[in-house]
């Protein structure tokens, strides 16, 4: 392999290396955005009985949330 | 809703047919391309090269449009591909410093040259869109996608600028003709060029439609979250 | 078709301007901006001496490698202007700013295409004033053997280029101008978009000032300067309505 073809060769790397990255990027934003996801999942579904907080007419988003869960 | 699923479609066609012409034109380049008579296996930089150049530019013309329509219509969207683009266009740009860089040590000795308008320009671009961030750092909200908006257009204005006046004033320090692909190519190196350049605009558009289906997601996510902080 | 009421029409939109109406509150803005500068010569002086120590550090660094410097003294003059520019701009709002009133100009019937031409003539002025210091001075730093007439074209290099400064630095100024962090900002937003007038400047001052008068080239340098003073004037001038509008 002469010099002028490892130039070439590290020159394609080099852009294969960003490309890979990136990507590595995007999914570091994914598995954030999946973390506060499961999150908020979790804040939903512990509303579900909300037996010590009555709404004033008593519905409130319980039944709803109830039925949605099962 | 119905937005990003339409969006993930979308992606699947452009990713696919990117991904496609990136292996297309990487066996194109390596395999079926003549060498250059003057550079040798040097110029199979090139291809690449030019290709991210003129797609980061491409980037940076969307981002000054997007830019406009923002300050039109005042929709955060618009704005959201502005900052999008601009960012992808930063990152091909630091990508043309690199294999301008390795093709400089290749042929000259040394990993930097002035000579070079593209080079020079692209390191004169770096140094003008890492200020957007800055700007955007500086303000917040409605005002912010404003400045940035009006920012894009003037640095894009700006570019066309820097590249002549750098090669004007090489031109006139060194006044041989700095050509660096050659006047006349053949045809079937050309080709190439073109496949590598479609393959390159079709990455930036892949990776754009990437980054705003995340940044779409992560809006509504921070809705999700006002709404279920704030109470019931 | 239905007449509007006179006074719907009178707060709907501001009677038609003419010329000379459009005018008067442009040259007042400027009047107000250079009156308050010659009662405190701030600017001015800061200016000055920021360019003048600037050139010494030139010397110390670059011009004293050499025995003669005038190769170098185009670059030298140019890169010595464009950096105290980034003064200009940075001050531009500052007596807005520190006056706190700059609400009070927003509600008052001035376009603010007024406004922003208005800072960009300040800057122009200030420009102008610095370099009638700058360049004789820097010729009798770093010139051998320039005559009248070569110090003569570079006045007018700068004049052009002054243009080109005046347009990028009010819309810059602007937009750095209640930011945080301004003194970061604005370099890092003016310099990198006024390299083309650096280059072209600095060439043009190069070419008569360098030792050999280069016509062609000062010629090629100066139309350089005026497109790109076009050039960012248009942009100035398509994006002025959006930079104030809270």
């Amino acid at each position: 392999m002469g010099s002028g073809t490892q130039y070439v060769v590290a020159a394609y790397a080099v852009i294969l290396f960003a490309l890979v990255m990136y990507v590595v990027l995007l999914g570091l934003k994914a598995a954030r955005m999946a973390r506060e996801t499961e999150l908020l999942a979790r804040l939903v579904e512990r509303e579900d009985p909300v037996e010590d907080e009555p709404g004033p007419d008593g519905e409130g988003l319980s039944p709803e949330i109830e039925s949605a869960g099962r | 809703m119905t937005e990003l699923a339409t969006g993930g479609r979308r992606l699947v066609v452009t990713g696919t047919a990117t991904a496609a012409l990136l292996a297309l034109s990487a066996v194109g380049i390596f395999l079926v391309a003549p060498e250059d008579a003057d550079q040798g296996v040097i110029q199979r930089i090139f291809y690449y090269h030019v290709a991210i150049a003129i797609t980061s530019l491409v980037a940076f013309g969307v981002a000054a449009i997007y830019g406009i329509r923002y300050l039109r219509t005042r929709r955060p969207e618009h704005d959201m591909v502005s900052v999008v683009a601009v960012g992808l266009g930063l990152f091909f740009s630091i990508l043309v410093i690199l294999t301008g860089s390795i093709w400089a040590r290749a042929s000259w000795g040394t990993w930097w040259v002035w000579e070079d308008p593209r080079l020079v320009t692209f390191l004169i671009v770096i140094l003008l869109y890492s200020a957007y961030f800055m700007l955007r750092s500086s303000a917040e909200g409605e005002r912010r996608a404003r400045y940035s908006s009006i920012f894009a257009i003037a640095a894009f204005a700006s570019v066309p600028l820097s590249f002549y006046s750098v090669r004007v004033a090489e031109s006139f320090v060194h006044p041989v003709v700095f050509n660096s692909t050659g006047a006349n190519m053949p045809d079937t190196m050309l080709v190439w060029f073109v496949v590598a350049q479609v393959a390159m605009l079709g990455l930036f558009l892949t990776l754009l439609q990437i980054e705003l289906l995340q940044r779409r997601a992560d809006d509504a996510l921070k809705r999700l979250k006002l709404r279920l902080e704030g109470g019931v | 078709m239905s007449a509007r009421p006179q006074d719907a029409a009178r707060v709907e939109a501001p009677p038609p301007l003419g010329a000379r109406d459009a005018l008067r509150p442009l040259a007042a803005l400027i009047a107000k901006d250079l009156r308050l500068e010659l009662r405190t010569r701030q600017t001015a002086v800061g200016m000055a001496l920021f360019a003048l120590i600037t050139m010494v550090l030139f010397q110390f660094t670059v011009a004293s490698r050499v025995d003669d410097a005038t190769p170098f003294a185009g670059g030298i003059i140019w890169a010595t202007l464009a950096l105290t520019a980034v003064l200009a701009v940075s001050r531009a709002w500052a007596a807005e700013r520190e006056g706190r009133v700059l609400d009070g100009l927003l509600v008052a019937p001035v376009s603010r295409g007024a406004l922003l031409t208005a800072k960009a003539c300040t800057i122009f002025v200030y420009m102008l004033a610095l370099e009638i210091v700058v360049l004789p001075l820097a010729v009798v730093f770093f010139v051998e053997g320039a005559s009248a007439g070569d110090l003569a074209l570079a006045f007018a290099a700068a004049v052009l280029a002054d243009l080109g400064i005046a347009a990028l630095g009010s819309l810059v100024a602007s937009l750095a101008a209640f930011a945080r962090g301004r003194e970061l900002l604005v370099p890092a937003l003016f310099l990198p978009a006024l390299l083309p007038v650096v280059i072209a400047a600095g060439g043009a001052t190069h070419a008569v000032l360098g030792g050999a008068r280069e016509v062609a080239e000062y010629q090629g340098y100066c139309l350089f300067l005026g497109v790109y003073a076009v050039v960012f004037t248009l942009v100035s001038y398509a994006t002025y309505e959006y930079v104030f509008d809270d």
